[in-house]
This record gives C-alpha cells, structure tokens and sequence, in this order.
C-alpha cells in the first residue's frame, strides 16, 4: 500500500520557484491500477519520480506498506528500488551495446539469487513482457516496441510490487500501445500496484483501471 | 603515450647503462704530455717509470686518435693495441667470439666497429680502406672482422688495430704513445699516487675516473634533457586526455550511472564497476604502451628516437640497444598513469552517483 501525505516538491532558488507538487495526497492500495492523467509539465513525471525513491520531495511524506521512503537513507533506497519497484520510462532507458538478456542481469547481478533462480526470473519477465524470443539480440538492433518490452521484461526481473509507468505510450504506436495494455492487464492479475502517468487517452476507458486521476499545474484536481 | 615515455626510457636507460659499462673499463689514471695548452705525444719511456711508483699496478701506453673523412665530414677512431697483450686478447675475444692473432698480425689487419662497417659497406670498401697518414703515404689495411651493434655506443665508430700500425696512420713517432694509462690496486692510494705523478713530471695531465664518470654524467644529462622534453610533452597530452575523460563521464556515462542507480546499484557498486571498468583499460594501455615500446626500441631499435639521443650524423648511432630495465622507473610511470587515470574518471563518477537519478532521466 502506498500512502502520500502533504506531498510537495520546488525546484529552482528562492527568488526562482517552481512548485512542481504542491500538496499531493493519495492513497494506492496493493493491486490497484492508477492512471495519474494531465498535459506535459503537470508534474506526473516527479510524482512518480518521488515514488520511486529516485528523487527527494522537497516536504511531505510516501509510505510504502508503513515505510516512509523518503527518509531512506542511499542504502535503503538502493534496495528499495532494486526490489520493490520497477521502472517503465518513455525513452528507452536501456544498454544499448547489450543484449535483452545483459540488460535484465544489470537489474538482477546485485542480487544473491542463484543461477536457476535467475534463469525462472529471466524467462518469467520475458514471457509475462513478450520479449523472451529475442534474448540475445542487441539492444540496438530492436524496434521500439521491443525496446519498450524489455525495459517491462527488466522492471518485472526483480518480481516488485510496484510498477510505476511513466509515459509507457508516448513512443509507440497503436499496435505496440495495444499490446501495452495487455501487459498492464497481467500485471492487475498478478495483483501487482501499477502507477501510470500519461496523457493517453487509451488508458481511460479501460475496464481493469481502478481510478483515473487528473493532474494539473502540480495539484491533484 | 606510455609507448612514448616506456621507449624514451628503455633508450635512456640502455645509454645509461652503455656509458656505465664503459665507465668501468676505464682506468684509475690516464697521463697525457702537456705543454702550452696542449696535449703532446707522451715518451713510452715513462711507462718504466710509472710501474716503479709503489701502489702501481699497470701501466700501459696507448696509441689513439681520430681519421678525418673530409668527403663526408665523418671521423673514425683508432685505436692502438699490442695484439699479443693477453688482457687485449681477452677482450677481443669477448668481441668477436674468437680471433687468430697470427692470422690478424700476417697482414695489415684492422677490427671495425658497427658503425664504420656500414659507413666502409656504403662505400663499397667491403675487404680494406686505404688511409693517408700524414706522410703523405698510403697505408692499405684489411677487415679482419667487424664488432657486432650489441657492443656498444662507444666501439661504434671505433677501429681497433696493431699499436705500431696505428702509430704509423695516426704520424706517432716511434718511442711514444698517445697516453699512459695506469691502474691502481689500493683506491685509497689514488691522491697519494696523483701527486707522485705530478712530481715526478710537472708538465702532465691526470685525467681520472672521477673526471670521466663526470663527463658521461654531463654529456648523459644533456640527453636527459632530450628525456624531459619529450617528458613533458607527453605529460601535457596525458593531462588533455585526462581532462577530456574527466569530461566524458558527464556527457556519456552520466545516463549509464543513473540507469544503475535506478536499478538500484548503491552508490559503492558504480564506484567499483567503474573503477574496475577502467583499471583494466588503463592497465591494458600500460601493458600495450610498455610492449610497443620494448618492440620499437629492443627490436626495431628505436628508428628517430634514436637519432634524437645520439645525433644524427654521428657513427655512434650505428648501434643496438642493449636491453635495460629499470622496474622502478616502469613503476613510476605505471603510478603516474594509472592513478591520475582513475582518479578522472572515479572523481566525476561519484558526483554523477551523489546526484538524483531523476535530473539524468530526464
């Protein structure tokens, strides 16, 4: 369950203030989908940032099942990204010169499973992703829909409860966002938290999406 | 860069070690006739003399000088020796392997240096070299053999042959030599035996082998300064490279250290990959540098860094490296740049870890 409590975020000097949160309250229970909407510069982007423990608010609290993440310490936060919450980014955040297979042992080689362990991971996050066709091919040489997969294949590796989606859509087309959807679908029945933030209208009309919530100008409207 | 600083140091060091060796063959004194400034042919008669000052235990006379090649501004070096000396033998015969001395004294014989022989091979005087003494005369010798380049610097431009037969070549009259040289068991004796030396001839010229260390430490730290320059000059392009690295890390691993960081590597684990990254690159350029080097200068014999220490229209640099290696040198070299290295590419990758994830996603 995540909780967000009084959640603000500034950047900029004190004579050069952007309010990029102001006073953000929301609650996400476990297996919940939640499709955070607004225009570019609505601050869904920090939102999800700040909830994945890779940026500091500036006050405010984000409990994750009781932990207040933001007081994390760089070891806990190391560890809370590495297990408990996935990453799914617009650009395609991946190691280009590596193979799909290198880019979800980067996620994984921290961990202290073993190899059999890893090879189930491997081939579960490929499967529930739709990529474990194309495991030894370059990063490099995918489309953009398969880049997109891989960078789920390796949010899924690590098994998190969390899935936080930012802009999942906005380099696909129809066909691959379709297929998006369907992955978003298996992760609902994996009673997974899935966190999306965008502007595409496909995700609203969706029947397994448990709220819709609006942003604007850093509020929750 | 290392291949650059590994090669200009294996030849400095090989000259070094040329000179040193060299050094040691030297005599204790070496007495030369003075008069006016000048140095004169010395009476072999002295040679008596010197054996019966007390603490003497070699004198020898010595019959050098150079042959001037106008045509070609090229000097060559005789040198004068009593074939049936043993310790001459000896020497010779570590040279060359083996040498007949019947056989070198049946004719006019001559041993050539490296240096000459392919300065004599380029002339086409494959089997002798004529020399006109200052009698006017014509004095045609024969190559009985040539030193290997291995031996050397210094026997490059060197022709060694009969002390008679060079005294004639070099105009010597009979009765002298060039100089004494004398050798000196007790090296605490060296003044006593100096004075006794000046006493017994006022117009003389001690030479010892202090004052020649001292001249190849000066003509070796002149070349040394050849070293520094090329030194620096590497070390400026080092700190360019290291600047530029230093640089590299914020366009170009930036993205890849907040990837990680998003996969939730501490920031420990990026320090070490990336120190792991990059040690074993620095190091492989090390090893790589040092190879080039070892091959450019031990192998292919250092073509223009050669030139550069030895000169170029010199016979001296007809000659091969002896291989020598100073491990703390190579040490030295593999801290100052190894070290520097890491540090340009560990110090921006920190500040990259200490920033937010979210400022390099974006």
């Amino acid at each position: 369950m995540i909780k967000i409590k009084a959640l603000n975020k500034q950047f900029g000097s004190k004579d050069d203030t952007f309010h990029a949160l102001k006073n953000i309250n929301l609650e996400i229970k476990a297996g919940e989908v939640v499709v955070i909407n607004g225009i570019s510069g609505s601050g869904k982007s920090t939102l999800l940032s700040i909830m994945g423990a890779i940026m500091k608010p500036t006050s405010g609290v984000v409990e994750v099942d009781g932990n207040n993440i933001v007081s994390f310490s760089d070891f806990h936060a190391s560890n809370y990204r590495q297990n408990r919450v996935g990453f799914i980014t617009q650009s395609f955040h991946l190691f280009d010169a590596f193979s799909v297979k290198e880019n979800l042992f980067a996620a994984l080689c921290l961990s202290d499973l073993s190899t059999k362990e890893i090879q189930i991971r491997v081939q579960n996050a490929t499967q529930i992703a739709n990529i474990s066709h194309k495991l030894d091919r370059v990063v490099s040489t995918l489309s953009g829909g398969e880049k997109q997969r891989t960078i789920i294949a390796r949010a899924l590796i690590n098994e998190p409860q969390i899935i936080l989606c930012d802009e999942p859509t906005a380099n696909l087309d129809r066909e691959n966002s379709l297929k998006f959807v369907e992955i978003v679908k298996k992760l609902k029945e994996m009673n997974k938290i899935v966190v999306i933030a965008t502007h595409d209208p496909i995700f609203n009309e969706l029947d397994f999406v448990d709220r819709v919530v609006s942003m604007k100008d850093g509020e929750l409207e | 860069m290392v291949a650059i600083l590994s090669a200009t140091l294996f030849v400095s060091s090989s000259i070094q070690k040329d000179l040193l060796n060299t050094l040691e063959d030297q005599p204790d004194f070496t007495v030369q006739r003075y008069k006016a400034g000048k140095v004169l042919n010395t009476p072999s008669a002295w040679i008596d003399e010197f054996l019966e000052i007390k603490g003497v235990t070699n004198a020898q006379g010595r019959v050098y000088g150079t042959h001037y090649y106008d045509t070609l501004e090229t000097y060559f070096m005789i040198v004068g020796v009593d074939m049936y000396e043993t310790q001459i033998v000896d020497s010779l015969e570590n040279l060359l392997g083996s040498i007949d001395i019947d056989k070198f004294q049946s004719r006019k014989n001559m041993i050539i240096g490296a240096g000459v022989k392919k300065f004599l091979d380029e002339y086409q005087y494959y089997d002798y070299y004529i020399f006109r003494p200052p009698d006017r005369s014509q004095e045609k010798v024969y190559i009985y053999d040539s030193l290997s380049s291995e031996s050397g610097i210094m026997s490059s431009d060197m022709i060694i042959m009969d002390i008679d037969q060079a005294r004639k070549i070099l105009g010597v009259e009979d009765g002298y030599v060039t100089d004494i040289i004398l050798e000196v068991k007790n090296q605490d004796e060296l003044q006593l035996i100096k004075e006794k030396l000046i006493v017994s001839h006022f117009n003389v010229r001690i030479i010892q082998k202090s004052d020649i260390e001292s001249y190849y430490t000066n003509l070796f730290n002149y070349k040394s300064g050849v070293f520094l320059a090329l030194f620096l000059t590497t070390l400026l392009t080092f700190l360019i490279i290291l600047y530029q690295r230093y640089s590299m890390v914020w366009y170009v691993d930036s993205k890849e250290i907040a990837l990680l960081r998003m996969l939730g590597w501490r920031i420990k684990n990026i320090i070490w990959l990336k120190l792991g990254e990059n040690f074993v690159v620095a190091f492989s350029s090390y090893m790589l540098g040092v190879i080039f080097a070892y091959i450019y200068v031990f192998v292919f014999n250092a073509p223009l860094l050669k030139n550069i220490f030895l000169g170029y229209k010199n016979l001296s640099n007809e000659v091969t490296f002896a291989f020598s290696l100073d491990l703390s040198i190579l040490g030295l070299i593999f801290l100052a740049f190894v070290v520097p290295f890491l540090l340009a590419v560990i110090i921006p990758v920190y500040r990259v870890a200490i920033t937010e994830p979210s400022e390099v996603m974006r």
